[in-house]
């Protein structure tokens, strides 16, 4: 045993000093910071209800139900991720077929033309309208209610409240129920 | 507005009116009002163009579905929107910048159907079941956006000896669908969807359902019992696929014995072992067919 690990020992057999305030503001500090690193990006805010009372000429199992309200809810989460963020990663394995070629061709068009634009405080009503005999493709209609703003460079250009109605079309994947049709229209 | 008010009450009396101008100033419209004028509505993969009023430049914004673009123009002058810009359908927002952002949007309509997506199911159906063959079709336009106004869709089925069904269905919210039963002649059933000269068709295999009306031969040998059935069908004529299972079930002196054999050119045959005198029955599903008596061996 060496000098110094004596040294040490002698050192930590002493009574401890009492926890100094200045000390526990640090330390609260550090955790606020810790925990705020640690902490997954913050999502958007999208609440999704669905309404299977309509739906033709299958009728929708309650399993099902939950499935596509958890997947619709978070493709929406993502869509919005991705257009905020200029990134189709979020959305991978999510949509596919048309809604995913437009939603990527968004995508790259907003980094082209240095334009971002966020969903905000999304409200869906979701209403299942059609369901296939044999249960391989949905047909719903989303009224959607969310802030839309858009920036140009950090610069924002628009920013309204808006009311968009969706025809949606969902088929069902090797997990997950996929978007493959996201067409906006004028109205139902 | 309270900012300058507050402003203008700090500054003493000389400087008041130049303030109160200034504020004035601030509050008025800018010069270079500007304002969009939009088509009502557009079809998808047209060209359209969009006028903008007021002198000077401007920065225009045009954000839909699959486009987001950004360019510098001058007020006054058209803008023209491609056709590349407009494929998809939807509601598209333009947003021009000066001094201030105005915005408006427009709408843009599925053009004029160029594709069916058509399901069927299932791909391989017994003859002869009620609502056991189901189709669906979607009409989408040249640039994969759902055709939403109703358009009358003609669906036909043809197995290979009848024409099963024809039947119209208009689309409603850009789908039509039909449910009906499969024919009486295993074999290929052609489904065909069409909306005037574009048409989409799928194969079904239509085969045999299950055995109907068994019956069995056997005779003794001296290796035991062979037993075969006649040419096996189902109840519409159709001969069974290979390797459907038949049941021959032999009873006698207290005890039974079972042969599960597979269809091989539309017969299926067994050996059963046993010397005294036995009955054989067959069955295949839920069909049961004739029964044998065998008597017993020579000694």
């Amino acid at each position: 045993m060496n000098y110094k690990a004596m040294t040490y020992r002698i050192t930590t057999d002493k009574p401890r000093r009492p926890f100094s305030p200045i000390a526990a503001f640090f330390a609260a500090l550090a955790l606020l910071l810790m925990s705020a690193l640690n902490a997954p990006a913050a999502s958007p805010s999208v609440a999704v209800q669905l309404d299977i009372t309509h739906a033709a000429p299958r009728g929708v199992e309650k399993p099902t139900a939950r499935r596509i309200l958890a997947d619709y809810r978070f493709a929406w989460t993502n869509l919005a991720r991705a257009v905020a963020a200029n990134s189709a990663g979020p959305t991978q394995g999510l949509f596919t077929g048309t809604a995913k070629k437009w939603l990527d061709a968004t995508i790259a068009s907003q980094r082209q033309s240095g334009l971002v634009t966020k969903y905000l405080n999304q409200n869906h009503n979701l209403e299942a309208i059609f369901y296939a005999p044999e249960g391989d493709v949905m047909e719903l209609h989303d009224t959607a209610q969310y802030q839309m703003q858009i920036f140009d460079g950090g610069k924002l250009i628009y920013d309204q409240p808006v009311v968009m109605h969706y025809v949606v079309l969902m088929t069902p994947g090797a997990d997950r129920w996929l978007i493959r049709q996201l067409q906006p229209v004028a109205k139902f | 507005m309270s900012w300058s008010t507050n402003i203008a009450c700090r500054i003493p009396d000389a400087r008041l009116l130049a303030c109160a101008a200034l504020i004035a100033a601030c509050l008025a419209p800018p010069s270079s009002a500007q304002e969009l004028r939009l088509p009502a509505s557009a079809s998808a993969g047209e060209a359209i163009t969009i006028s903008a009023t007021g002198s000077g430049r401007a920065t225009f914004y045009l954000a839909g579905p699959g486009i987001s673009s950004k360019s510098e123009i001058n007020l006054g002058e058209e803008i023209r929107i491609p056709a590349a810009s407009l494929h998809y359908a939807g509601e598209y927002l333009a947003i021009l910048c000066s001094d201030t952002c105005r915005s408006a949007s427009f709408d843009v309509n599925p053009a004029q159907p160029a594709t069916l997506s058509f399901l069927v199911h299932p791909s391989r159906v017994p003859d002869n079941q009620p609502d056991s063959v189901s189709g669906v079709a979607f009409p989408f336009d040249h640039f994969s956006n759902l055709v939403l106004a109703p358009l009358t869709v003609n669906f036909h089925a043809a197995g290979p000896k009848e024409s099963l069904f024809s039947r119209s269905v208009s689309t409603h919210d850009g789908v039509a669908w039909f449910r009906t039963s499969s024919g009486k002649a295993a074999g290929a059933l052609h489904i065909t969807a069409s909306i005037g000269d574009l048409s989409a068709q799928r194969v079904l295999a239509q085969v045999a359902s299950d055995p109907c009306n068994l019956r069995i031969t056997g005779a003794r040998t001296p290796n035991g019992i062979l037993v075969e059935t006649a040419p096996v069908h189902d109840c519409a004529g159709n001969q069974v696929s290979d390797g459907t299972i038949v049941t021959f079930t032999a009873v006698g002196s207290g005890e039974t014995s079972t042969v599960d054999a597979p269809v091989k050119g539309d017969v299926a045959r067994a050996r059963l072992t046993g010397s005294g005198p036995v009955v054989i029955s067959v069955a295949s599903g839920v069909a049961m067919g004739n029964e044998l008596h065998i008597a017993g061996a020579e000694q």
